[in-house]
């Protein structure tokens, strides 16, 4: 219906993000249709080219395997420019003047320092929309924090929410808040450009991945000021339903969530476990009941479902009625009917690396148009010609840029390639044996479908 | 009237709980003028809490109170046709219409997007689903924690000898919200490039799924499965939360932290901290996959040193160290946080439960900040939009309103 036209065609924008929260929020921004350029710099690569290395022999250019930095960099082109020199900074200023928004994600003093600041960029192109992304936010004492996503689930006090009863805090066990506060900036940046496109006028975005947490603590954070009490850690049980837990399925370590929030769905429920006994029963039959008794339910319950596949006590209390899920592991979502029937991951033909079902960050759904990875993630500076040509520059320039090290195509390395490749391996052996890893698959491309 | 970012975009929203009502308030915070649809009882997050002094008040949840700001309230039964009546009415002025209902449940209420796309061509029908409005599981019920469950960040999260854990907070839901918020400005800026409004169809388990960082693509690129490991990082060990003096901190050496085979002479700043160079010399400090396997010893070796040192002493001499070390915060320490305070986060609004501070802005804008106005009583703006917009009679609402609908 929209002829193959995207909602954020024509827009330029300068991604000199770094590692996740950033690259998340482009990537969004790129398949709505944006052009995203991206940068890194020879001597300093997005640290995501140096993890999780796919099927890499030791010898070969291991940044051009690494699959967290393709899952992040779908759909974008990308430059290799050394901003520490002053030719780079002019392309930089150049590509500025045609941009309509700069996200950057570099600690807060990095990007004035460059005499890349709002001000500076402003003064190239008055209606610029920048979009700074940091852990702790641009002013503020800890803005000078140094910040890993590990660190900023915690800090934005949902870890203090999070654990097992009478149990310590926990984190999750990756750092969501990262890919969340990407979400939150590219709704900051599509905001900004609503506005703009109605006023011509640009602006400035902070966002910190701390404050952007914060209101997932909006209940806990009020429960404190009106009762004075500060919430509880709970397993995955709640105050608004019971039984509400994580249950014990068949097979080697399979889980299904089953939530009831009221008496019907309580008796849809046993019903549909073949306990409608449970209904006159004292322990179970009234929403205080459940919550006094929820030990025991929790334990009759678990005797249904450990005798059950995790799928089968899905599909068998959805179908009655109940709330209920699978407890899905990595390789599960790939193969789950409803995440294939609407296309969560698109098969992506990635050089060197073949087709790779890669996942989207954003899961909304459109009629007119698909927002799915439209391109291969860059390689190292791939994008460096073409960029620069579409500013202007002449074959003769380019040798000499290239010549002076302003742009590359590889990274400057303190040592040879194999001997990181080397260090960056994960002991995968070792983690199967100490169930870090529940299992590691030779044949996983035959089963997904897309060995060569 | 201060021009706003989203002045110019009207939106009904008939959503209860959180992920609608989230994306809503980030819209209405941004200038967007918000008709809450709630039905005669009042969005069900009126009745979830917390409440003052713990005594049910549906004007007082400090749930809904969060969610609701800057919004206004009409009451609406629009499960019966005289309900629908008038909430096609109110479409017919609104660029967005949000719902938070399954897509069968929308077809027998004659609101789904094919329901609509003739009478109001230009709309934006933005639904939020547990599964989506479409394939096998459209129809399947959930919440947060389903939605949690399928994204494999709970399979992931936990102690390996225990059942996965859910994160706290309901952040399925707030993923789900923030994500269907994007789906609705991307539909803004299509139509005002492309023309037409469209279905904005988003799941809440593809919502939480899309936060996911390494599962699937462990197993996609690697052929590798995670599994839970305390609450670790597959990147290594620590990066993880643990006890000190008075509390907890994350430990994250980061890069630089442990010793490096390109700087052999120089002591590493995790030893620095623990105030022992010759921690250098173990193998724990040489090696990830030693600390991740032997993560048992190597947390003894740090004891020592964690177990006398407050939170506060701990993450300010990592931090001068450069390792990226992080508070563990309660919902109380946030609210009296310096570093918050400075930066002006919290917001303070006048409610029927009295002042409260809630959580502020998710980011800072310079030419349009995000500003919230305290959320509506319930159906406070009834004679405002029914009588005053739409055109009804002061006596039409009193029947509506004794039938139940209003």
């Amino acid at each position: 219906m929209n002829n193959g036209k995207l909602p954020l065609d024509g827009v330029r924008i300068i991604d000199l993000a770094q590692v996740f929260a950033g690259p998340a929020c482009t990537r969004i921004l790129a398949d709505l249709g944006a052009d995203v350029v991206r940068f890194e710099a020879a001597g300093r690569m997005d640290v995501t080219r140096n993890l999780i290395i796919t099927e890499n022999d030791g010898l070969d250019h291991h940044w051009h395997r690494a699959s967290y930095f393709v899952i992040r960099n779908a759909s974008k082109r990308e430059m290799v420019l050394d901003l520490n020199k002053e030719e780079a900074r002019e392309i930089m200023r150049k590509l500025i003047a045609g941009a309509d928004v700069v996200v950057e994600s570099f600690t807060p003093r990095v990007m004035a320092n460059f005499g890349l600041g709002y001000d500076a960029l402003k003064a190239l192109k008055p209606d610029i929309i920048m979009c700074s992304l940091s852990g702790y936010g641009q002013d503020g004492s800890m803005r000078d924090y140094g910040a890993y996503g590990m660190g900023l689930e915690a800090a934005s006090g949902i870890s203090s929410i999070t654990g097992y009863e009478d149990g310590p805090p926990m984190r999750s066990g990756l750092s969501f808040t990262d890919p969340y506060s990407g979400f939150v900036g590219a709704g900051a940046v599509l905001t900004a450009l609503h506005y703009k496109r109605r006023t011509g006028k640009g602006q400035y975005i902070d966002l910190s991945e701390q404050e952007a947490a914060i209101p997932i603590m909006g209940a806990a954070l009020l429960e404190y000021q009106m009762t004075g009490r500060v919430t509880e850690r709970r397993g995955d049980r709640s105050e608004w339903a019971a039984p509400q837990g994580c249950y014990r399925c068949a097979g080697d370590d399979r889980w299904a969530v089953i939530s009831c929030s009221d008496d019907g769905e309580f008796a849809r429920m046993a019903g549909a476990m073949g306990h409608a006994e449970w209904l006159d029963d004292a322990r179970f039959a009234t929403v205080l009941a459940r919550h006094d008794h929820h030990d025991e339910l929790d334990a009759v319950i678990t005797e249904w479902t450990s005798q059950r596949d995790h799928y089968v006590v899905m599909h068998a209390l959805q179908k009655a009625g109940v709330k209920a899920a699978a407890v899905l592991d990595g390789k599960e979502i790939l193969f789950d009917p409803q995440f294939k029937a609407r296309g969560h991951f698109d098969i992506v033909d990635q050089p060197l690396l073949g087709k790779r079902p890669v996942q989207r960050h954003l899961a909304a759904k459109f009629g007119r148009f698909e927002a799915k990875a439209r391109r291969p993630a860059p390689l190292l500076g791939q994008h460096n010609e073409e960029v620069l040509k579409e500013i202007g520059y002449t074959d003769t320039e380019i040798a000499k840029l290239k010549e002076d090290a302003i742009i590359a195509d590889a990274p400057t390395l303190p040592v040879p390639a194999q001997f990181v490749s080397a260090a960056l391996k994960l002991p995968y052996d070792r983690y199967l044996e100490h169930g870090i890893l529940q299992a590691v698959e030779a044949d996983y491309r035959e089963q997904l479908g897309i060995a060569e | 009237m201060t021009d706003r970012a989203l002045s110019d975009v009207r939106v009904v929203d008939i959503s209860q709980g959180i992920a609608g009502p989230y994306a809503t308030k980030l819209l209405a915070d941004s200038g967007a003028l918000v008709t809450k649809v709630e039905p005669p009882g009042g969005d069900y997050s009126r009745r979830l809490g917390p409440f003052p002094g713990d005594m049910p008040d549906p004007e007082k949840s400090g749930l809904y109170l969060h969610l609701n700001t800057s919004k206004r309230s009409v009451t609406l039964d629009v499960s019966v046709t005289s309900g629908q009546v008038v909430l096609k009415k109110m479409l017919a002025n609104a660029d967005v219409f949000v719902c938070g209902e399954k897509a069968s449940t929308l077809q027998a209420w004659g609101l789904s997007y094919e329901d609509l796309k003739d009478d109001f061509p230009d709309l934006i029908v933005a639904q939020v689903s547990p599964f989506g409005a479409t394939g096998p599981y459209a129809d399947y019920d959930g919440n947060s924690l389903t939605a949690m469950a399928m994204s494999t960040i709970m399979y992931n999260t936990g102690n390996p000898d225990r059942e996965p854990l859910v994160t706290g907070g309901e952040p399925g839901a707030y993923i789900a919200g923030v994500q269907l918020w994007i789906g609705i400005l991307a539909a803004l800026e299509n139509r005002a490039a492309n023309g037409g409004g469209d279905h904005v169809d988003l799941s809440m388990a593809e919502a939480a799924a899309a936060a996911d960082e390494y599962n699937s693509a462990m197993y996609a690129f690697q052929g590798a499965i995670r599994r839970r490991f305390y609450s670790r990082h597959i990147f290594g060990y620590p990066n993880d939360i643990m006890a000190c003096a008075d509390g907890h901190v994350v430990v994250i050496p980061g890069a630089n932290g442990f010793p490096s085979p390109l700087t052999p002479d120089s002591v590493s700043p995790m030893a620095l901290l623990m105030e022992d160079i010759e921690l250098d010399q173990t193998p724990f400090f040489k090696s990830m996959g030693e600390r991740m396997i032997g993560w048992r010893e190597f947390e003894a070796s740090m004891q020592p040193y964690l177990s006398t040192h407050t939170a506060l002493e701990i993450v300010m001499t990592a931090q001068a160290l450069r390792l990226p070390f992080a508070f563990v915060p309660t919902p109380s320490d946030l609210l009296s946080d310096e570093h918050l305070a400075e930066r002006a986060f919290f917001e303070k609004v006048e409610t029927k439960a009295g002042p409260l501070t809630i959580p502020g802005q998710p980011f800072k804008m310079s030419e349009t900040p995000l500003h919230a106005s305290p959320a509506p009583d319930r159906g406070s703006a009834n004679v405002a939009v029914l009588v005053d917009e739409l055109g009804y009679e002061k006596g039409d609402l009193t029947i509506l309103s004794d039938r139940g609908v209003l």
